[in-house]
């Protein structure tokens, strides 16, 4: 009865085998000519095989051929057991050898995987220390986490014109070709700062200083995103890093230095202004705005937020994003054009910064108008007993319309 | 058949290691809690030094009396070798006294840490005050509960056979309450060691 | 809990036995049928069938927790769900999948094959056994009792400070989380201290270490892993509920805490705990494969000592989970390096299995198909593996989809598939009838395409740099042409509802199969270990006779002999080998005794958890209902005195189990 059973098995099972190496066949082809396109087809913005810069170049050149050997070992291991599976399938045959195995050949195959392994130990080890490397070092930028964004902290560097620290958000501005390192930490919980193209990812630890190296070797913006699960909006912590020339470099430096200009009387930009004093500024800070008495007017986000921390929204329309890199200040043909702009005219463009016609109108009144609608942020003042009322994020501040159209007018003067 | 026989199916002559599967298991069990004390330790190691705004160690322990408890635990574990040796000779009389002298002497250490703890507490260490002082209180927090239960387990004990309801061996059960008992003590004079005589 | 009195012939005459006395506060619990026979039962046969179940209702609640964050995910900018109850379903989906599915389904299959594959009729500690299963059960009901009481944890699996501290969690969910993996914690210990004291002492006459079943060594490595890594992860989950609960500060910044102690302690357990998922059903299909291949498991010590060696350097590798985290180079290049290594034992499996199937007899059964399917998919996740042990590289993938692509070929592709083929391979053995083949045969082929569609597009999406935990991805990022992360991701969802079809059609083969499913023979599959040589589905006592064990793969010697030209040929029928044991029974076995105290002590666990999240005498409670249990349990014998059976065995010929 056994043997009948078995026999059965084994005719139907010739069927079944057939159609099961079609379809293994094909799915490895399929899956290596997806990899493929995978690799080269789509520009994805975050692409983690497209080198920019040198040190990811340093990653991209160890990880290809690993890659490549792990493709090539897994490929030959399904080979020999799709030809196991239909060499040795029951045909009949009868019970075989009970071989207990073969140790000359277990250990020839446990010394083979270990020698290709050293391989790649020597040269893994070689480029972590490489990675590591921050002696030659340009120029130095503090990286600050909080949720759900990026505060940049450029110390004074007299060689790149910057007399005075520059602290903005939203966008990382390098100069290209230039040694930057990053000093990373965080003010709240673990995030992690990753521009594939320009190095692998650093976390920003609380109560640390981490160090990541970048260089683009063009100018042009580069894409990364927070890659440490850092709470409810973690998927909206979005970076860009912004290669310039030395030159344009140097004018984005004197912008962010040019002193602050209050917009002229009687215009809506001046009650913006005001408004601003009353509401953005308890926690937004724009450096050298002034009251009518001539007090300087600072903002408090230490009482205010759990981080301690919100955007300085100086020259906030020389970037090309708010709340995190998570929506564009450029309407969409206007951030079309500076994204696919050749490397050669990107710093034009890029300076040129957003004007009121660029201006995403949409997302920035939206924004205004409830913006933890837009981005979900711990912002309900009932449910922020546990950090005694401070928020994380933006509350809705409930504004007018007509509030949010003087903001919107103020809010393009910061040039 | 009698209680004693009973137990042989699971006594030592019948297991493929020679070792009975209580004492097997008591050994694995303080195996598992040599990680756990690793752990909390580790944590300890780490955080000593951060005192906050509390006081510092050096301000609150007092080591002649801490080590003056030690002693005492220390003495325990003797008292509870001549309960064992004692069960194993079958002398009840010695069983129960060396028993009860070794529960009282574990119950003396952590009468000392009650007192310890609330003259710290006193000084104005309080368990929230710092991490060193979280990491004190848990860490030898956990190894007072460990006596604790300990202590509970040789009381419980004596009255049990004193009715003469052990279910298994007397013997046995004696010994692997002292296997826990002499791992706890060993446990006490290394973290003694790491947190009263090695200064921060 | 029966006495088992037999007559010498074959047929079965199992008398009960009515242990009356009263030891604790109540008497024993006497039912041999109906609910009180499982509620109270110390069966470790019992047992592991409702350690299964539980794990397979925890699979159905974590795969539809995967289909939602798929559906989500299906789209740019997806609204099914919002970003907290998204960050709910992630967490929730891989702690279900870990903690509640993978590790007890292993545990059941240890429970109930262990004691019957080394020859022995128990487990060395029946009422812990019970004790472990409840505790895992009210500890995995408890954590999922967060959804309904404000939210489940939102912190992801991993939980890391100080995200999961109370300003940046105010729900309970984390607070229900901690507890609740507490109790299987506890459930985990007790159930490793077990397992491994059986193997090590309960074995057969005869039965070596190195002639012991192939499963059963992998669950012994998986027990002792867990034996040691359990314990660091109870101080991590103590230090944060003394956090969140008790106002310390072990994980708070602002109070000079470090951060990265939480990541050591909890990575020190999570990747033995890796191994903790894997192994069993490395050990399955080390099963599964010499038996429908006709031949012995090539290079037997090679895999066991593999097995070993996974275990051991799987405690040296912990850090590669922190690449990122700013380790330092030193630190980097030295996991990196262990961890290459240890992809070398790893290796030395696939070579094995491979050589058992070369030259054999191969028949595809469903427990075949899953069982060569774990190969493949394996290696596949376990060179991505490789490739993320390069440390530079991981920088870039770590944290993205390739990662999420990785860790689900290895636990999807291999420990499921593994968990699969084992199902229908000892289906038969634990309910005496044969799972469908043919919606076996669907069911795998819906599986290995659900599979690749939803996580061969993963590896494609993480290389393209889409990160992991986010609730919802932007067209910004997404890419060009038609491969893009719209392509792919559509894809994956896709996959997940053929991967669900395929899953679904398990548990209508399991109802089919219960309803009008063929009788099992004997020894459906011609199969080697010892487990086979008693009746399916195994009587209470497992054999009638202990055997005595003179091979590895003892079973198919004892079917299976040379003959004059060195063929192996059938010398004894399964029915023939069954006879032998059974013509030398023992006449009277004592099993162990049910028992209440394991299911209320175990109760009283959360309890004594629920307390400390909302109120301490509700806690104090528990700790009452806890010490009555322990007092209970220690005064009662694990086997109810002989004069409790009925009717009385005369003293000499009682075999006592327990």
């Amino acid at each position: 009865m056994r043997h009948q059973n078995t026999t059965d098995h084994g005719t139907t099972a010739v069927n079944r085998l057939a159609g099961m190496r079609r379809r293994v066949v094909g799915s490895i082809a399929g899956l290596a000519g997806t990899m493929f396109l995978a690799g080269c087809a789509t520009n994805a913005p975050q692409d983690t095989f497209q080198p920019k810069g040198p040190n990811a170049k340093i990653i991209d050149d160890l990880q290809k051929p690993v890659f490549a050997v792990a493709g090539i070992i897994g490929v030959f291991v399904t080979v020999v057991v799709i030809i196991a599976v239909f060499k040795f399938r029951d045909k009949g045959q009868p019970i075989p050898h009970q071989s207990h195995g073969n140790p000359a050949l277990e250990i020839t195959l446990t010394i083979i995987p270990a020698l290709i392994l050293t391989v790649v130990g020597v040269f893994t080890f070689r480029t972590v220390f490489d990675l590591a490397k921050t002696s030659d070092t340009e120029m130095i930028i503090n990286v600050t986490g909080q949720q759900w964004w990026w505060e940049y902290d450029y110390p004074v560097q007299n060689e790149y014109g910057i007399t005075q620290p520059i602290i903005t958000s939203g966008q990382l501005v390098i100069p290209a070709g230039t040694k930057v390192l990053l000093r990373q930490t965080s003010r709240d919980v673990i995030h992690s700062y990753w521009i594939p193209a320009l190095n692998g990812k650093r976390d920003a630890v609380p109560g640390r200083v981490h160090l990541n190296r970048i260089e683009a070797d063009k100018p042009g913006i580069y894409a990364g995103q927070c890659t440490e699960f850092c709470g409810l909006s973690h998927a909206n912590m979005r970076m860009e890093a912004v290669a310039l020339s030395k030159a344009d470099f140097a004018k984005w430096v004197a912008n962010q230095l040019k002193p602050y200009a209050s917009p002229a009387e009687n215009t809506l930009a001046k009650e913006g202004e005001t408004v601003f004093m009353n509401q953005c500024i308890r926690c937004h800070q724009v450096n050298g705005m002034k009251r009518a008495d001539g007090t300087p007017v600072i903002a408090a986000p230490d009482e205010n937020m759990v981080s301690g921390a919100a955007p300085n929204l100086s020259h906030l329309m020389s970037r090309n994003t708010f709340a995190g890199a998570t929506f564009d200040l450029l309407n969409k043909s206007c951030r079309e054009d500076v994204w696919g702009a050749e490397s050669e005219s990107f710093g034009a463009k890029y300076l040129g910064g957003v004007s009121e016609d660029c201006l995403n109108q949409t997302d920035l009144r939206g924004w205004l108008r409830n913006a933890p609608a837009m981005k979900p942020m711990y912002a309900n003042p009932a449910l922020l007993t546990s950090s005694g009322g401070k928020y994380r994020g933006m509350p809705n501040l409930g504004l007018t319309e007509s509030d949010i159209e003087k903001l919107v007018a103020y809010l393009l003067t910061l040039k | 058949m009698t209680t004693d026989s009973h137990t042989e199916t699971d006594g030592a002559a019948h297991t493929s290691t020679g070792l009975s599967n209580n004492k097997l298991g008591m050994w694995l069990f303080l195996g598992s809690e040599c990680l756990l004390f690793g752990g909390l330790i580790s944590t300890y190691m780490l955080y000593r030094g951060r005192v906050g705004e509390g006081p510092r160690p050096s301000q609150v322990f007092d080591i002649p009396f801490t080590s003056v408890s030690s002693f005492v635990l220390l003495m325990s574990s003797l008292t509870m070798v001549l309960a064992v040796s004692a069960a194993h000779k079958g002398d009840d009389r010695n069983t129960y006294l060396w028993t009860t002298v070794t529960a009282i002497l574990g119950a003396t250490f952590v009468g000392g840490q009650v007192y310890e703890f609330t003259a710290f507490y006193n000084e104005g260490m309080g368990f929230t005050t710092s991490l060193f002082s979280s990491s004190f209180y848990v860490l030898t927090g956990f190894h007072g509960v460990h006596v604790t239960v300990g202590v509970i387990m040789l009381m419980s004990i004596v009255g049990i056979m004193k009715r003469s309801k052990v279910p298994g061996s007397k013997s046995e059960t004696v010994e692997m309450i002292g296997l826990y008992w002499h791992f706890v003590d060993v446990v006490w004079i290394i973290i003694f060691t790491l947190i009263y005589l090695i200064p921060a | 809990m029966a006495i088992i009195e037999r007559s010498i012939t074959s047929t079965e005459v199992f008398s009960v036995a009515t242990p009356s006395s009263s030891l604790g506060a109540l008497k024993r619990p006497v039912a041999t049928t109906g609910w009180k026979s499982w509620l109270f039962t110390v069966d470790h046969k019992k047992l592991g069938i409702m350690y299964s179940a539980a794990a397979l209702f925890f699979f159905i609640v974590g795969g539809l927790e995967a289909v939602l964050i798929r559906l989500q995910l299906a789209a740019p900018n997806g609204k099914i769900l919002n970003a907290d109850l998204y960050n709910q379903m992630f967490t929730m989906h891989a702690t279900t999948m870990v903690f509640l599915f993978v590790m007890p389904m292993a545990a059941g299959l240890a429970n109930y094959f262990i004691p019957l594959q080394i020859g022995a009729r128990d487990v060395a500690f029946p009422r812990i056994n019970a004790f472990s299963f409840w505790a895992f059960l009210f500890g995995g009901l408890f954590l999922n009792l967060s959804w309904f009481l404000g939210g489940a944890a939102d912190g992801g699996w991993f939980m890391y400070a100080p995200n999961s501290g109370p300003v940046f969690s105010p729900s309970h969910g984390i607070d229900f989380w901690v507890l609740g993996l507490q109790i299987t914690g506890i459930a985990s210990l007790a159930g490793a201290v077990n397992l491994i004291t059986t193997v090590l002492n309960m074995r057969a006459p005869g039965m070596k270490l190195m002639r012991m079943p192939i499963f059963t060594w992998m669950q012994l490595v998986v027990q002792f892993l867990l034996l040691f890594a359990v314990p660091v992860i109870t101080v991590a989950l103590f230090l944060l509920s003394f956090q969140r609960n008790f106002g310390a500060t072990f994980f708070d910044v602002s109070a000079g805490a470090d951060p990265l102690l939480w990541q050591h302690l909890f990575w020190i357990f999570g990747h033995p705990e890796v191994y903790i998922l894997i192994l069993p059903s490395f050990g399955v299909i080390s099963e599964v494969l010499p038996v429908f291949s006709r031949k012995p498991l090539f290079g037997y010590p090679f895999v066991v000592f593999s097995g070993a060696a996974i275990g051991f350097v799987g405690w040296g590798v912990w850090a590669h989970h922190m690449f990122a985290s700013g380790l330092g180079p030193v630190s980097v290049a030295v996991f990196s390096i262990s961890t290459m290594a240890i992809a070398v034992p790893t290796g030395v499996k696939i070579v094995n299995w491979t050589m058992t199937l070369w030259g054999g007899k191969l028949e595809f059964t469903a427990a075949m198909k899953f069982a060569v399917g774990l190969i493949v998919l394996f290696t596949i996740g376990g060179l991505s593996g490789v490739t993320h042990s390069v440390a530079p590289s991981d920088t870039q993938q770590t944290d993205t989809y390739y990662i999420v692509a990785h860790f689900h070929y290895v636990l999807f592709g291999g420990a499921v598939f593994g968990l699969f083929s084992g199902f229908y391979y000892w289906w038969p053995k634990v309910f005496g009838k044969l799972l469908n083949e043919k919606l076996g045969t669907w069911n795998f082929w819906l599986m290995v395409i659900g599979m690749n569609m939803t996580f061969g597009p993963m590896h494609i999406l993480g290389l393209q740099g889409q990160p992991r935990r986010m609730y919802q991805w932007t067209e910004a990022r997404a890419g060009e042409g038609l491969f893009n992360f719209g392509f792919w991701n559509m894809f994956a969802s896709i996959g997940s509802i053929v991967l669900s079809i395929g899953i679904l059609l398990f548990l209508i083969n399991i109802v089919i199969t219960a309803r009008n499913g063929k009788v099992a023979p004997l020894d459906p599959w011609d199969a080697r270990s010892l487990e086979w040589m008693t009746s399916n589905p195994p009587k209470e006592h497992n054999f009638d006779s202990i055997p005595t064990i003179s091979h590895l793969d003892e079973f198919f010697h004892r079917k299976y002999q040379e003959d004059a030209s060195g063929q192996m040929v059938k010398v004894k029928t399964a029915e023939q080998v069954m006879k032998e044991l059974e013509d030398n029974a023992d006449a009277h076995i004592h099993m162990p005794s049910p028992s209440y105290w394991p299911i209320f002590l175990a109760a009283g666990l959360p309890v004594i958890s629920f307390g400390v999240i909302y109120s301490i005498p509700i806690a104090i409670i528990g700790g009452v209902i806890v010490l009555f249990g322990c007092y209970g349990w220690s005064i009662e014998p694990s086997t109810a005195p002989d004069d409790d059976f009925d009717p009385p065995a005369t003293t000499k010929d009682v075999v006592h189990v327990g």
